[in-house]
């Protein structure tokens, strides 16, 4: 964040009392006139974006993905993506990466709802230069955007002059013997079970990193419909992630082929450890690497 | 820009007859329509500064209709201040591609700076708004904003409340349209909303509490408005009456919305007149 504020003058923080969490106290130090602590008021501090938002600023509001886009739901929705504003909202601890701290503080709905709004670019980032990349373009880009990150943001996946977009889906690795599609924490996963298929049968599985959610790269997933195997996993319930966005396009663009997606199974579950709980809903690089062996039939 | 009382009294009477010229033609929030006509039209037509020809002129003073539905007396205002003309907003009200509509929407009506309906969510965007002004160095401008007494149950308006005292917001003034009526009845049923000025108070606020209704206390309190650069936010508490001007529809709760006769029209236009 501080890298952006010392980019561009128009920058804004906007927290509500989880500064630290959210990793951008530098910004408000640094900046503090450029920064604003609303406390624990996360409807208050989405609107109060907006107005900055309206005024011509770059405002980026911090939360915990569950309190960003749902507590404050509506201010998304009504104040920034009905304005059309540029304002970057930032949830943290997506999907079960709260782990212990329970579904409370989980989001396993939130890209489903903020896809749902119109005007709203939705993004997840697995690796640090894409991020820094992609927070650089944040910049330029007209019109809100969700970010959703764990809370173990980013695993180094890619080489540093890989050049990642916005709207254009980057690839962890390539091939043509099947494909996974995920984003965030399960690219990292999706390598490593890659990476054994390779080592263990000889087999080049495509690992597409569909850090835009949406507008989802629809050229990305027709290319991979073409390996015949398609295993879409996110961190997110079933319902409304990216399996059911990449579903769609599959359908309306008339790919054949075999599909899976893999991620939260429209439940609730106590708390425990995020790697504990990845690995029981099968999204893990052992649970990638299961359901791509199966789906390709081999042993 | 009027400047008188007198003129200001006139002014006031005018869009109390748009209003209820469009209210023999459509459904919309009579009630308080009506109870925030003065304040609003003070507002408008006296207080901002406000170039219909120059909107994006950065020296502007900014409105939020927080209470949302108050849109027609909004529109009523920007009509006469020559955004466009009453018969615009009477002949496209409510209609499938007009400008005008039971919310304010600024996809059809540049005029409007924030679409507003929900309630709740027109206060904190103000306060956004009034912190962007001292972060570019405008320190001439104020943000307005117009919420309803009913809307003071939002948990929203509190938490913007904090932030407002917090940020030193002095160019920001909140007039909250108490005229003692929400949709299911009376304030003081419905929610337990207490001593409003007092709640305002403890928050940190300059608060101001007079007759939303008389047009002289209302110049008189935006005349003494501490200066756009100070640094406590105000708050301006508008006892009104919901319905004010028509005698059938004051305090009456089922006047929120509504739509009356042409006999009812011509009834009423009489009694405003016969107040001259």
């Amino acid at each position: 964040m501080y890298d952006l504020g010392v980019k561009n003058d128009k920058v804004m923080l906007v927290n509500a009392d989880l500064m630290g969490t959210c990793r951008n106290r530098k910004f408000a130090e640094e900046f503090p006139e450029r920064s604003f602590n609303l406390g624990i008021a996360e409807q208050n501090m989405v609107s109060f974006a907006a107005g900055l938002g309206h005024e011509g600023f770059i405002p980026y509001a911090f939360s915990m993905a569950p309190f960003l886009t749902m507590r404050a739901c509506e201010q998304c929705r009504t104040d920034v993506a009905y304005a059309n504003l540029s304002v970057r909202l930032m949830g943290t601890y997506a999907g079960l990466s709260g782990g212990i701290s329970g579904a409370t503080h989980w989001s396993i709905e939130d890209v489903a709802i903020m896809a749902a709004m119109p005007n709203m670019t939705v993004v997840e980032v697995s690796d640090p230069t894409q991020a820094t990349q992609i927070m650089d373009q944040t910049l330029e880009h007209e019109g809100p955007m969700y970010i959703r990150s764990s809370v173990e943001p980013v695993f180094k996946l890619y080489a540093d002059d890989y050049k990642h977009t916005v709207g254009k889906a980057s690839i962890a690795r390539s091939g043509d013997d099947g494909a996974f599609i995920c984003s965030g924490i399960t690219v990292k996963y999706a390598v490593e079970a890659a990476d054994r298929l390779k080592a263990d049968f000889g087999l080049e599985i495509r690992v597409v990193d569909m850090h835009t959610i949406k507008p989802v790269d629809r050229e990305a997933v027709v290319s991979a419909a073409k390996t015949g195997s398609v295993i879409i996993a996110q961190d997110h319930n079933v319902y409304g992630g990216l399996g059911s966005i990449v579903a769609t396009v599959l359908a309306e663009e008339g790919c054949a082929a075999k599909f899976k997606n893999i991620g939260i199974d429209d439940k609730f579950v106590a708390m425990a450890h995020a790697p504990y709980l990845y690995n029981k809903f099968g999204y893990d690089a052992d649970g990638l690497y299961n359901s791509m062996k199966a789906m390709l039939g081999v042993k | 820009m009027l400047k008188t009382i007198d003129e200001l009294t006139q002014a006031a009477r005018e869009i109390r007859k748009n209003l209820l010229e469009l209210c023999s033609k459509q459904v919309i929030h009579i009630g308080g329509d009506l109870s925030v006509a003065d304040v609003m039209t003070v507002l408008w037509q006296y207080q901002m500064k406000y170039d219909p020809k120059n909107t994006g002129d950065e020296k502007r003073d900014r409105f939020v209709l927080s209470k949302g539905h108050a849109s027609a007396v909004t529109s009523f205002n920007q009509a006469a201040i020559g955004c466009f003309t009453k018969d615009d907003v009477i002949n496209e009200y409510a209609t499938d591609e007009g400008r005008f509509s039971m919310h304010s929407c600024n996809l059809v009506n540049p005029y409007v700076e924030v679409s507003t309906g929900s309630l709740g969510h027109g206060f904190p965007v103000a306060c956004g708004m009034a912190a962007a002004l001292r972060q570019k160095g405008n320190f001439e401008s104020r943000v307005y904003v117009v919420m309803g007494d009913g809307e003071q149950s939002e948990g929203s308006v509190w938490e913007a409340a904090l932030g407002a005292v917090r940020y030193k917001l002095g160019n920001l003034v909140a007039i909250v349209d108490f005229n003692g009526l929400e949709a299911d009845g009376k304030i003081s049923e419905v929610t337990a909303l207490g001593d409003i000025a007092e709640k305002y108070r403890a928050f940190g606020f300059n608060v101001r509490e007079f007759d939303g209704n008389d047009i002289a206390q209302i110049k008189e309190n935006f005349d003494s408005l501490p200066p756009a650069d100070s640094e406590v936010p105000t708050v301006f508490i508008c006892r009104t009456t919901k319905g004010k001007g028509v005698e059938f529809m004051e305090n009456q709760p089922r006047w929120h919305a509504g739509k009356i006769t042409q006999e009812q029209l011509a009834e009423c236009i009489r009694a405003l007149d016969g107040k001259e």
